[in-house]
């Protein structure tokens, strides 16, 4: 957490927070209903952006991910008690400071970790019961995206993308290579272009496009991303945050978004996972998370 | 905490081994593991193993002068190459250029989420990494080995022609001779060529296996790389010696 919130339009800085999340006294309220205010003009814009892409996926009931009162612990504990539900269709971001076993989370989805307590179940199978060759199988239901988009360098563009394919599917080369173009249009490549070159010679922007072709070059139900748009300059994170919104609403894929950039977050969340020492402090809609009377969230906000 | 490495090392070993005989089979990256392997670690290999046999047969001519036995020189080159120099020289020199190499490359793919990727992509990085380098380690080092011991005796051949004075088809029934005294397997195979061969299809295995250990373990970005190709190049050229030795013994109590 940032000690000195930044303050662009001189709202009263936020107080210390004492140990308890979330107990309000009652002579701060008009003091929190003025920063829910002033927290809702600040992101009035992304809000908006997100309330109508939420009405425009319509997600359904149906949970596709699942945490179940996880726990998780290495030398120390990364995560206590973690549970949050995205239901199909929906887009989960998980926020908070560096360190709180974000990235941990979508290892567990992946099944490249396994809870110390608590059930992760994906598509409704539970992941703990799983052995490493099924967890295999169901990872091709899962497409990730990496931090640093971890690019096979030692293949070319249109390799890395044809590389899921050609591993699962019984596609021909001439197949591979439509649905290889297909991607890299999505994600606003020219397939012409960037097919040939070797990873080590594209943007960082670029490699993280490439990176979202790769990962849904199989048309998995369940999109994942692990801090998409950090190391990226205002522009590039506007059009990967776009591009994640983009795979939303025109394929209906459920997304898991790890990132600390609240404003990329209020416009593509249908809901919001906030950690903070190894637990979730809120989960809820960007609209709700405004409204949160708990003084984390509102620092957090705050400082963002 | 060493122990678990151990047992981690032959878990490794084990799996890479079962994977050749499972579907699919990447083909492409073995023959491209062996043109990293084999093919370019040739022309390294046979500077040495020609310098070896050079040094072997002036040597042995200044040591065999002394009991007027200098027509040896070709059976004590070709018994030195065969069964020894020529498999460990070129596992050492391998180790060094090739493990090093296998575990950086593993390393930094490790580093920069690569494995992680191979994995959420649903494929075994073992298989796909692990299983390819060691295939064409088993099939590239004991074809290094006799073109390294060929050119060594060659390389014998030289010297004891030109220093020592011994024609050069005598030093060549000299070297025929040595190979036929270990007698045949199966009639036609020399039974030392079946010992030079065991040991370089066991170092092979060693060194993919070492690079690939280390490389999948690094931790801690670049330093851990350095770090990784650093032990793969002193832990594999350890393993070759030592295991050199047991195996040798096992070798001579089956064949003689």
């Amino acid at each position: 957490m940032s000690d000195a919130p930044r303050d662009t339009k001189g709202a009263p800085a936020p107080p210390e927070h004492d140990e308890e999340h979330g107990a309000t006294p009652d002579d701060d309220e008009p003091r929190l209903r003025r920063a829910e205010e002033e927290l809702r003009a600040r992101f009035a814009e992304e809000l908006q952006e997100g309330e109508e892409t939420q009405e425009r996926i319509g997600a359904s009931r149906e949970a596709i991910v699942e945490l179940d009162h996880v726990s998780l612990a290495f030398d120390r504990p990364i995560l206590e008690n973690v549970s949050f539900v995205a239901r199909r269709g929906e887009t989960i971001v998980i926020a908070g400071e560096s360190g709180t076993g974000k990235s941990t989370t979508l290892k567990l989805i992946l099944r490249l970790l396994r809870p110390d307590s608590g059930r992760v179940i994906v598509d409704g199978e539970v992941l703990n019961d799983v052995t490493y060759e099924e967890a295999l199988v169901i990872r091709q239901k899962m497409g990730m995206v990496f931090q640093g988009a971890a690019l096979f360098d030692s293949m070319s563009v249109f390799e890395n993308v044809a590389f899921p394919l050609r591993e699962h599917t019984q596609l021909d080369d001439d197949a591979i290579e439509a649905r290889v173009r297909e991607k890299l249009e999505f994600v606003d490549l020219e397939p012409d272009r960037v097919m040939d070159q070797l990873p080590a010679e594209l943007s960082g922007g670029m490699k993280k496009r490439v990176g979202i072709a790769r990962g849904m070059a199989v048309n998995p139900a369940i999109m994942l991303y692990d801090e998409p748009t950090s190391g990226l300059d205002p522009l590039t994170t506007g059009t990967i945050t776009r591009l994640i919104m983009k795979l939303q609403r025109e394929l209906k894929v459920t997304s898991v978004v790890v990132s600390h950039d609240i404003r990329s977050a209020f416009r593509m969340a249908s809901k919001i996972a906030l950690l903070a020492e190894k637990r979730i402090v809120f989960f809820g809609s960007p609209e709700e998370m405004t409204a949160s009377q708990d003084r984390y969230v509102q620092e957090f906000l705050g400082g963002v | 905490m060493r122990v678990l490495a151990v047992q981690e090392y032959f878990g490794l070993a084990a799996k890479a081994i079962r994977f050749i005989f499972a579907r699919p089979f990447y083909l492409g990256d073995v023959v491209q593991q062996m043109d990293s392997i084999g093919v370019e670690s040739l022309g390294i290999v046979l500077l040495t193993g020609f310098f070896t046999g050079m040094v072997l047969a002036l040597q042995t001519s200044v040591q065999m002068a002394q009991f007027g036995a200098t027509m040896y020189i070709g059976r004590l080159v070709t018994a030195s190459m065969v069964r020894e120099l020529g498999p460990v020289l070129a596992a050492i020199l391998v180790a060094g250029r090739v493990g090093s190499g296998i575990a950086a490359q593993i390393g930094s793919m490790r580093v920069t989420e690569q494995i992680d990727a191979l994995n959420t992509l649903g494929v075994d990085p073992i298989k796909k990494l692990v299983t390819p380098r060691l295939l064409a380690a088993l099939i590239m080092m004991p074809v290094l080995t006799i073109l390294s011991d060929t050119v060594g005796i060659g390389g014998g051949n030289v010297i004891a022609t030109a220093y020592v004075g011994i024609p050069t088809g005598l030093y060549w029934r000299t070297v025929w001779e040595q190979i036929a005294s270990g007698g045949f397997i199966l009639h036609y195979i020399p039974s030392d060529f079946v010992q030079g061969l065991v040991k370089p299809f066991v170092f092979g295995g060693i060194i993919a296996i070492t690079g690939c250990y280390f490389g999948i373990n690094t931790k801690g970005g670049t330093e851990g790389v350095g770090n990784a190709t650093t032990r793969t190049v002193v832990v594999a050229s350890v393993l070759i010696l030592v295991i050199d030795y047991f195996l040798t013994q096992v070798l001579l109590f089956l064949f003689g």
